[in-house]
């Protein structure tokens, strides 16, 4: 679609000559294009010529300095805009105007880049300027949020593209969660937040989308819930549970849980802080727009395995042999339950994690374990969490948190009249 | 001392871990291990709180995820109880 023309000084002539342009540019205009300067020899205009169908920054929000600012861009279909740089500074500003706002922003980045001269930047701001060094099209869209997010929201025009970042995610669930789900007004969300760079219109199409993501959520859980409780209706307690499972298998492909634990060994590098910040922070907003339950441990080993992702069930039908104390219970589990894990060949927990809604109100009553959904996980499969780590300290921890300062735990405790620990008495 | 004290504190941490994978409190994983592991209820506030300061991003995102737990379950009960009463009045009818 664009042609990037290098060396367009080259072909100045015998271009502005097709164009009909009005104008001439001269060559000292341009910067020394022979020796090297190939980048400002680009006409960065000339990517730009099919944006004018405005489809490719629908939504940006223009700064009215910007565009008031001297941004020699070309906006008409033709590219013979693209030279008009200097002179017609005039022109373009109007024809840049009737294009709307959508454009510009790019379309000035992009010509501030192409040096063509100084008059180029006298009209940006710091946003302008920042984002001169993302030339091409590609960027388009970070110099748009990054702009956006530079920009002053008080422009009422249009909404500016906000990015939800997990952490900016979860203080608006919280502000929703206070004021209630359905009280929750987007003023009143805003004033809870306290983010200057949020707009009311941000907050409530971000609540918008919130309610339809949590109504679609909850609606398949309870649909899932009411199906099983139909299946155990039919099945009997303990048939019942089994036979939600097939409804999983078809979802999951899970290799054999045992050899997954050797791999676990060399995963311990997720207890590296750094590792452990970023899928750290990957929770709030995956477990907010989908709380997902992992896969529970066994109740007991001789006990019919639970009725959850299928992939536990088949393995739990397969070794029941295992002896207790074999690690495939919890230890690997929370570690699938990053949303990241390539390494182990796990399936991303999407698969699994949509499926398995329905689940938790029924198994709650039955047997229990659903940790991240389930508020009472059962006493077995805690006891048998524990006793795995009494047993064996060597194993890798689950969430790989930053250890407490040895110092002051025992300062605290010594506070607190306990000397020592192990503590000599029981 | 030191050593065994170190990694005492370790194992609480690990224990304290396997909790949090089960999504449970403060209080609840005291009891859980004085119960299972025979571990002083002060010794487990203790750490968990030492682990807090080291991790507050963390602990932030567990107790609000906790909360929107607890909503959503309240949010699935009120629906199951809706679906329920629904289908009473259908068969009723």
């Amino acid at each position: 679609m664009l042609a990037v023309s290098p060396l367009r000084n080259t072909g100045n002539d015998g271009k502005q000559g097709e164009k009909e342009n009005n104008f001439s540019i001269s060559p000292e205009e341009f910067p020394d294009f022979g020796e090297g300067n190939l980048l400002e020899s680009i006409d960065f205009d000339d990517l730009f010529v099919g944006i004018n169908d405005g489809d490719v920054l629908p939504d940006l929000e223009m700064d009215q300095e910007i565009l008031a600012g001297d941004f020699p861009v070309s906006g008409g279909e033709e590219s013979e805009m693209n030279n008009s740089f200097m002179s017609e500074k005039a022109e373009v500003d109007s024809s840049r105007s009737q294009e709307g706002e959508d454009k510009v922003l790019g379309l000035g980045c992009v010509n501030s880049t192409s040096n063509k001269g100084d008059e180029i930047m006298s009209g940006s701001d710091e946003a302008e300027t920042k984002l001169k060094s993302l030339p091409n099209k590609e960027a388009y869209k970070t110099r748009k949020s990054s702009a956006a997010q530079a920009k002053n929201n008080n422009q009422g025009k249009r909404k500016v593209k906000v990015d939800w970042t997990p952490d900016l995610h979860r203080r608006f669930v919280q502000a929703v969660e206070q004021l209630g789900v359905d009280k929750a007004v987007p003023s009143r969300i805003l004033e809870i937040m306290g983010i200057d760079c949020l707009t009311r219109h941000n907050i409530a199409s971000h609540l918008q989308k919130y309610r339809s993501h949590r109504k679609h959520l909850l609606a398949r859980e309870a649909e899932a819930a009411g199906w099983s409780q139909k299946r155990q209706m039919y099945g009997g307690g303990g048939g019942g549970k089994r036979d939600i499972s097939p409804w999983l298998a078809p979802t999951m492909g899970f290799p054999p849980i045992t050899p997954m634990h050797h791999q676990f060994r060399p995963l311990h590098v997720w207890g590296h802080p750094s590792m452990d910040q970023s899928l750290m922070h990957m929770w709030p907003k995956y477990l907010a727009h989908s709380p997902p339950p992992p896969p529970p441990p066994p109740t007991t080993w001789a006990h019919p395995p639970p009725p959850d992702p299928s992939f536990w069930h088949h393995h739990q039908r397969v070794s029941n042999g295992l002896t207790p104390g074999t690690p495939y219970f919890q230890h690997p589990l929370p570690l699938t339950r990053f949303p990241a894990p390539p390494v182990t060949g796990i399936p991303p927990p999407h698969a699994m994690y949509k499926v398995d809604h329905g689940i938790p109100a029924t198994v709650t009553e039955q047997s229990g374990p659903h940790p991240l959904v389930d508020f009472h996980p059962s006493k077995e499969s805690i006891d048998a969490a524990i006793g795995d780590v009494l047993l064996k300290p060597w194993l890798p921890l689950p969430l790989g948190l930053k250890p407490p300062s040895i110092d002051s735990v025992m300062g605290e405790l010594q506070r607190h009249g306990i000397p020592e620990i192990p503590p000599s008495l029981a | 001392m030191g050593d065994s004290s170190a990694s005492y504190i370790h194992m609480v941490h690990h224990l304290i871990e396997e909790c949090l994978v089960f999504n449970m409190s403060k209080e609840e994983c005291m009891e859980a291990l004085f119960k299972h592991a025979d571990i002083k209820p002060i010794i487990t506030s203790t750490v968990w709180n030492e682990l807090e300061k080291e991790n507050k991003e963390f602990f932030e995102g567990y107790a609000s995820r906790r909360e929107q737990r607890a909503s959503d379950m309240e949010m699935k009960r009120r629906i199951q109880n809706m679906l329920s009463n629904s289908s009473i009045r259908d068969t009723k009818e």
